[in-house]
């Protein structure tokens, strides 16, 4: 599903982001990708929809090979990954059903029964109740699981999500990772980076783990440190 | 089906996406249809008034005709007379000549001067010369016609209001000119201010336009409702400023021609379907490219 193969990403002039990075990620896993600030957790993230380009190195995701992808073919990747922001980045001034909507009308198939599937993602992560509020009445917890809703109401092969549960309290980040493992269950391979080592130890699930731009671990079934 | 279906769906959302960005961001609306009402106004005002000169000076250039005055110690013959009529009907630059005979001058002059009919009692005798009156298909040939009776035996005077007609067209083509350079600047001038509005308002939603490429979707879904917001801007705009120009001149020259009977302006002179379709087009082209300016930098994530 995710190939990187000696990736390596320098910020100008010299910060480095990631260093000679290679990792593959089979369809179907549950991911998750840890480490300290700055160790180029986002930057795995944003390569891999390609919101920037390595340096030096090669990405393929699904198949695709995002080095010869061309740029208006980026909207197609973006559509079969799901994502899940620290910040939600919903749209301040459309309902949570309306940001739902929005990942539907992209793709240009948006029919009637569209509507219906986004009413039933947002009873899924449970805010059936609450879809035609918009993100400033809404807690941080519930703009996530809209965040999230968004990014699964394709069915997207790929769900990658960003600390997702960075700024929430411990039972609202369980409720979320829940909510990711059941999405997981379905199908879809699940990569998550995080800082919440409770979560991680709890799931004992693949850890990969960076510092300073490289994978320092990478374990089948670990924890959040070293074991 | 289905796709035509998805399509509808899409132009709907366009729509939808446009007015709602409309009605949230209504100063900036507001500040935009501003700009461009007053654009489209300047625009429609001159655009009036050059109909209005046009038709004013068309009137002018009909009256500009050509007297030829014929010697009248001694009167020219029946026979020089008709053989002259007959030369001046072959040139090609002439509408229509008109032989004014020696009878019918004075009897003009008689009803010219109705009010003081002593002028004519010490009269011997008709001292007034027989005249050809001749208006021409172009006012502009008016020189080259009335250099052909110089030396001619039977002519006494030609007289064609030579300074009123020269300056005349000079004036008019210099106005021509003038007011086309008007027109392209101020078409420039309505461009940038849309375009740095639309630039404005789309950089309020810079994060905005960031959220939506990274749920994947293209320029052209981002651009659409932009598009559709300019245009919606300049139709409106233009669409006031039409009806401000056309009541505003319906309403002058009312008032003019009730006050000065000389000036009269034809009625039709400002064909309004025409001002108005042309204002029109003119607002939404300025608002699409408004915003086809204003989007372009914003769009390269
Ligand atoms: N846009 C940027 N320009 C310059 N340097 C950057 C940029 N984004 C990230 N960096 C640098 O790249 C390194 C890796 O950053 P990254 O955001 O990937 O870390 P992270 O693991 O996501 O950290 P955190 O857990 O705090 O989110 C850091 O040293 C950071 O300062
Ligand atoms: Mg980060």
């Amino acid at each position: 599903m995710i190939k990187f193969e000696d990736v390596t990403k320098i910020y100008p002039p010299s910060t480095v982001g990631l260093e000679r990075v290679t990792l593959h990620i089979e369809k179907g896993e549950f991911v998750f990708l840890v480490g300290p600030s700055g160790s180029g957790k986002s930057t795995f993230i944003r390569l891999l929809i390609r919101e920037i380009e390595p340096d030096r190195g090669r990405i393929s995701v699904g198949g695709r090979d995002l080095d010869t992808l061309h740029s208006w073919k980026i909207p197609h990747l973006r559509r079969n990954i799901g994502c899940v922001f620290q910040d939600f980045k919903l749209l301040s001034n459309k309902t949570a059903f309306e940001n739902v909507m929005y990942a539907l009308v992209v793709t240009g198939n948006a029919t009637n029964s569209s509507k219906k599937k986004a009413v039933e993602i947002l009873s899924l992560v449970g805010l059936g109740h609450k879809a035609d509020s918009y993100p400033h009445e809404l807690s941080g917890g519930e703009q996530q699981r809209v965040s999230i809703a968004r990014a699964f109401v394709n069915h997207p092969p790929l769900l990658v999500a960003d600390e997702p549960t960075g700024n929430l309290d411990p039972d609202t980040s369980m409720g979320i990772m829940q909510l990711l493992y059941r999405i997981n269950k379905t199908g879809t391979t699940v990569l998550m980076a995080t800082h919440d080592r409770e979560m991680v130890d709890r799931m004992r699930r693949r850890v990969v783990q960076l510092e300073a731009g490289r994978v320092v671990r990478d374990q089948k079934r670990g924890g959040y440190g070293e074991d | 089906m289905i796709r035509n279906g998805a399509a509808m769906g899409k132009i709907s959302f366009f729509f939808k996406e446009a007015f709602g960005s409309l009605r949230r961001n209504y100063f900036m609306t507001i500040a935009a249809l501003v700009t461009v009402f007053l654009s489209i106004v300047v625009l429609g005002g001159v655009l009036v008034f050059v109909f209005i000169t046009d038709a004013l000076l068309a009137e002018v250039e009909e009256k500009v005709e050509i007297t030829v005055f014929l010697k009248t110690d001694p009167d020219p013959t029946a026979d020089e007379v008709s053989a002259m009529q007959a030369q001046i009907n072959t040139w090609p630059e002439v509408k229509n000549v008109t032989y004014v005979t020696k009878e019918q001058a004075l009897e003009q002059m008689k009803e010219d001067y109705a009010d003081s009919p002593e002028i004519f009692e010490s009269l011997t005798g008709n001292p007034l010369p027989a005249s050809f009156e001749i208006s021409l298909v172009d006012p502009q040939t008016v020189d080259i016609v009335a250099a052909r009776f110089e030396g001619d035996s039977i002519v006494d005077e030609v007289r064609y209001g030579k300074e009123v007609a020269d300056k005349l067209f000079a004036f008019t083509d210099q106005a021509r000119n003038f007011m086309l350079i008007f027109i392209v600047l101020l078409g420039i001038v309505s461009i940038l201010l849309i375009s740095n509005t639309i630039r404005l308002s789309i950089f309020a939603r810079k994060r905005e336009v960031e959220i939506m490429k990274l749920v994947g979707a293209t320029n052209w879904f981002i651009r659409w409702p932009f598009l559709i917001e300019g245009i919606t801007v300049g139709f409106v705009g233009a669409l006031l400023a039409a009806a401000a120009v056309l009541a505003a001149n319906h309403y002058l020259l009312g008032r003019v021609s009730d006050n000065l009977a000389f000036l009269s302006v034809p009625v039709d002179a400002v064909p309004y379907i025409l001002v108005t379709i042309v204002l029109l087009g003119v607002g939404v082209v300025i608002g699409a490219i408004g915003s086809a300016i204003g989007l372009r930098r914003f769009l390269r994530v």
